[in-house]
């Protein structure tokens, strides 16, 4: 087994930005010289892969292949230092160590998994292997939202649970019964960072209400950004502008990662 | 019209500004002297102009059009005043139209009578050409303000306005274009910073508020299954088992 860390990153509700934050986070991990793995466990609505520049055309085995009992999960790892270094952001990502581990996105595959499910033991199995085989120093795991097997199961083994919330209502309940989870399930460290907040709001109040309530410390508040969701995705949004504000907010947020023991 | 009027007349113009009193005494001479009954054109928008008018009595509205092509009076002006010298050296089409408010009378400098100047006197070139120079000047240093002033705006900083405070006040008394235009971005820039400064107070505090009950209930809902508690036994085990390898391993 390997002492490389599994971090989720998970939102109960969808629209949080999660895929673009657990994207953004692992590539700037990466660029700080670790050994980095993402895998994209939204097996139903999969999207990490668009920011890494991989499509259907250059997908190969998929995640979906190896829960099938298709392949080895080794065979899914998509190097992204090498292969997807085709825009600017990324490109900075050339050499580094970085693989993705994607999950289909044929409509056909999407639909046999969600029908016939799949062995969560098996997954677990998969992560352990891809952070020994590949000597990873983090593993960034992209949950699918709301609390289903797999997700618990993520935030089960997790090392680090990332929980990312927009300061509304709706996600701070639905962040409520997620960070009660966690501690039921000993994560040992519970990081959340709030997204899409709206400038005119006082975001040191916000962080400070949010550790409040959930005696969890807030590692990052984000601002919302037109420039961001105008970058559709395209790219690494962090490595592209590392000078926005949204991409100073997440490597305070990388940091955090970063010193976890 | 007598010389001094004629003189004190054409002084006000930048471009007759350093030129010799014999000179404009002459220019003067060469004008023709033209009445207008009131609301009669003197120079429609778009007309090529050739001469320049100075007004000896009566008054004019300079007037522009608004969409829908109704008359709009932007200025008006009266006697004493020198209206479209710069049509004497380019011939460029009028920019605005000029209309007699009242029955009025100026005098008419033609292009060819200037031209004619000009042939006889070529040191008045000269002169003409340093007055040029002085204005482009002139022009290029507020010009090279307003770019600084643009790049400190957009990076946040309004620390000229206390320092700048002077330039605002002089508006009215220059009658410069280039002075009015900085006057104008000026009065913007404060408008601007006002509001920043209006926004900032109004950052608002968000009330975040959680139903306790439903967190517990959905808690309970997730944990009581058996799925949860296979998973909760499993993970502790896993948690051990990575932590005597990470021990084994130092």
């Amino acid at each position: 087994m390997s002492s490389g860390k599994i971090i989720s990153i998970h939102s109960f509700r969808g629209g949080t930005g999660k895929s673009n934050t657990a994207a953004n986070l692992a590539a700037l991990v990466a660029l700080a010289g670790k050994r980095v793995g993402v895998v994209d466990t939204d097996i139903q609505s999969p999207g990490i892969h668009v920011l890494f520049g991989l499509d259907e055309n250059k997908m190969g085995k998929t995640l979906n292949d190896f829960l099938h009992g298709k392949c080895a999960i080794s065979e899914v790892a998509f190097n992204i230092g090498e292969k997807a270094i085709d825009a600017e952001g990324r490109a900075k990502l050339a050499g580094k160590n970085l693989w993705l581990f994607p999950c289909s996105i044929r409509g056909r595959e999407i639909s046999q998994i969600i029908r016939e499910g799949y062995d969560v033991n098996r997954l677990n199995e998969g992560f352990q292997t891809i952070l020994k085989e590949l000597n990873l120093d983090y593993l960034f795991i992209d949950t699918h939202p709301g609390l289903n097997e797999e997700t618990l199961l993520s935030i089960a083994i997790s090392d680090v649970l990332i929980i990312i919330l927009r300061p509304d209502n709706q996600d701070l309940q639905g962040t409520a019964v997620t960070v009660d989870i966690a501690r039921s399930l000993d994560v040992p460290n519970l990081i959340l960072m709030v997204n899409k907040a709206v400038p005119k709001y006082d975001f040191n109040n916000i962080k400070k209400q949010i550790e409040d309530t959930f005696k969890a410390s807030v590692a990052g508040v984000l601002p919302l950004s037109f420039d961001l969701a105008d970058n559709a995705s395209k790219d690494l949004f962090s490595l592209r502008y590392p000078d926005h504000d949204w991409s100073k907010a997440l490597r305070g947020v990388a940091d955090v990662i970063l010193a976890v023991k | 019209m007598s010389d001094e009027t004629i003189i004190s007349q054409l002084k006000k113009s930048f471009l007759f500004r350093g030129l010799p009193d014999k000179v404009l005494i002459e220019l003067g001479r060469k004008a023709t002297k033209r009445k207008l009954a009131k609301d009669a054109v003197l120079m429609r928008r778009g007309d090529v102009g050739d001469s320049l008018f100075m007004i000896v009595q009566g008054w004019f509205k300079i007037v522009a059009e608004d969409a829908n092509g109704n008359e709009l009076a932007i200025n008006q002006t009266g006697p004493g005043e020198t209206i479209g010298e710069m049509a004497l050296l380019d011939q460029a089409p009028r920019s605005a139209t000029v209309i007699a408010s009242s029955d009025a009378e100026v005098l008419e400098l033609k292009q060819d009578a200037f031209y004619e100047i000009l042939d006889q006197r070529p040191d008045l070139a000269m002169e003409l050409i340093r007055s040029f120079s002085s204005r482009l000047r002139f022009s290029t240093t507020y010009i090279q303000k307003a770019i600084e002033w643009s790049q400190k705006i957009s990076a946040g900083d309004y620390s000229f306005i206390e320092n700048t405070l002077t330039m605002s006040q002089a508006e009215g008394t220059d009658e410069d274009k280039a002075s009015q235009l900085l006057s104008a971005f000026f009065q913007m820039v404060h408008n601007v910073k006002d509001r920043e400064d209006q926004l900032k107070k109004q950052v608002e505090n968000l009330i975040l508020q959680i139903d306790e009950t439903r967190r517990r209930q959905e808690f309970e809902e997730i944990t009581s299954t058996d799925f949860y508690a296979d998973l909760k036994e499993q993970a502790k085990k896993l948690r051990a088992q990575r932590a005597a390898q990470q021990q084994n391993e130092k």
